[in-house]
């Protein structure tokens, strides 16, 4: 590094300081932003500067494009990041939960970002290994320019009106692209009218993002219900039911595909086994629903209404409240599925 | 908070009424609805699980305050 570039270094380190003091961070330095740099990224849009991606009215707070733009610079993205910026908050104002304020909620959400289409290859967005983890740019400055938007646009600062008891890793970025090029199926936007050759980013809200190991069966139903258990997990239940997104490894997408099923298929069976009995719900004291908020209590709670402890109960409550997407390497080796090997299952050889 | 400011505004007396752990939500709060220093009155954190007697006993507790408030004498 030469003299000249250190000498930038110390005023660039001294606007990183000055943005920490605003409280304009999530805690990590950002990038200094000015007018012409502003421009950049407004200049890869044709939305006008002014227009409001997404409001909350209890705050009486927006995000235009223009302060969009601001914290996609302060997060990093380069400006042909921007309009996968601009659509997630789109994604996001359209989910509606935000706009509902689950981000000043207790519960500590984040964002979870689905990018697909041809601007995954175009901007360097990873889709296949370390997918959840660090190292590329795209993934890691698009999710965290919706976080500094949060934080800037809306004021939702931690110990502030973000009343996050514990919140999650995610919500420093979450930002995936489908591995279309490894899935058996179609990609995710087209579930939603778009077409192979768009780009789209989904936006959901999630409060955790929880691995699953499953590299010991060749059979699509082990694999399933492997994958249900974990779905049905009693802390996951606050209401009386959940939704669930569910990125399968390449592999294991393959393993289903062959065996002929499809993300409807995986969806069904998801809302028919993701399921605990009365008795497992009453151990952890959550097997009633309260008559005024619907939320999961105990069956001896004023609030508890009437409750039937036999039987399974569904924590999903309909297959579309699974989102099934692929994303990450085929690296885990998991055995394949055949119509021979099926009867192997969960046999070491 | 906003609601209480929002009624305040209104016309109509109103005293918001929190718990202790969102101290700092509530002022947070009347700052983004331009009322910094709103008064309102905080209360022991939990009330969620609370018992009716309980409940009951947070209300006999917190009265003077949000008579207080109120400008009630």
């Amino acid at each position: 590094m030469d003299a000249s570039f250190v000498e930038d270094a110390v005023a660039v380190r001294r606007a990183m300081e000055y943005y920490a003091d605003q409280g304009w961070t999530d805690g990590l330095p950002v990038v200094p932003v000015t007018e012409s740099y502003l421009a950049e990224f407004l200049a890869q849009t044709s939305r006008d500067p002014a227009d409001v991606l997404l409001s909350m009215p209890q705050l009486n707070r927006a995000c235009t494009v223009r302060l969009a733009a601001v914290n996609a610079a302060l997060a990093g993205c380069r400006p042909e990041y921007f309009p996968v910026v601009v659509a997630a908050w789109e994604s996001l104002a359209a989910e509606g939960y935000p706009v509902k304020g689950i981000w000043q909620s207790t519960t500590g959400t984040a964002p979870f970002l689905i990018v697909n289409g041809p601007v995954r290859e175009r901007i360097g967005l990873n889709s296949r290994g370390n997918v959840f983890g660090s190292g590329f740019r795209a993934n890691a400055t698009i999710g965290r320019a919706i976080r500094l938007g949060v934080i800037n646009a809306f004021g939702l600062r931690p110990h502030e009106l973000d009343q996050a008891t514990q919140g999650t890793p995610a919500k420093y970025t979450c930002c995936i692209a489908e591995n279309e090029e490894e899935s058996p199926w179609p990609g995710l936007h087209t579930e939603f009218g778009l077409s192979a050759s768009d780009s789209a980013v989904t936006a959901i809200i999630i409060r955790s993002c929880v691995h699953i190991e499953a590299r010991h069966t060749r059979v699509p139903e082990q694999l399933a219900t492997d994958i249900a258990g974990t779905i049905s997990r009693t802390g996951a239940l606050i209401h009386e039911t959940i939704s669930a997104a569910v990125v399968l490894s390449p592999e294991h997408a393959r393993l289903f595909a062959s065996a002929g099923w499809s993300k409807p298929d995986i969806a069904r069976f998801m809302y028919d086994h993701a399921v605990r009995t009365g008795a497992e719900l009453a151990a952890a004291g959550k097997e009633a629903v309260s008559s005024k908020t619907r939320w999961r209590l105990p069956a001896d709670h004023p609030d508890a209404l009437p409750v039937a402890l036999d039987g399974p109960v569904r924590v999903l409550n309909s297959p579309a409240a699974v989102l099934v997407v692929v994303a990450g390497a085929g690296n885990a080796g998991c055995p394949p599925w055949s119509r021979r090997s099926g009867r192997a299952a969960g046999r070491r050889r | 908070m906003a609601d209480g400011i929002l009624l305040e505004r209104a016309g109509l007396p109103a005293v918001s009424i929190c718990t202790d752990p969102f101290a700092l939500t509530a002022r947070a709060m009347a700052d983004a609805y331009g009322f910094p220093g709103f008064e309102y009155v905080s209360i022991p954190h939990p009330v969620a699980s609370l018992t009716e007697a309980q409940i009951r006993a947070r209300v006999r507790d917190m009265l003077p305050d949000l008579l207080r408030i109120l400008g009630v004498e």
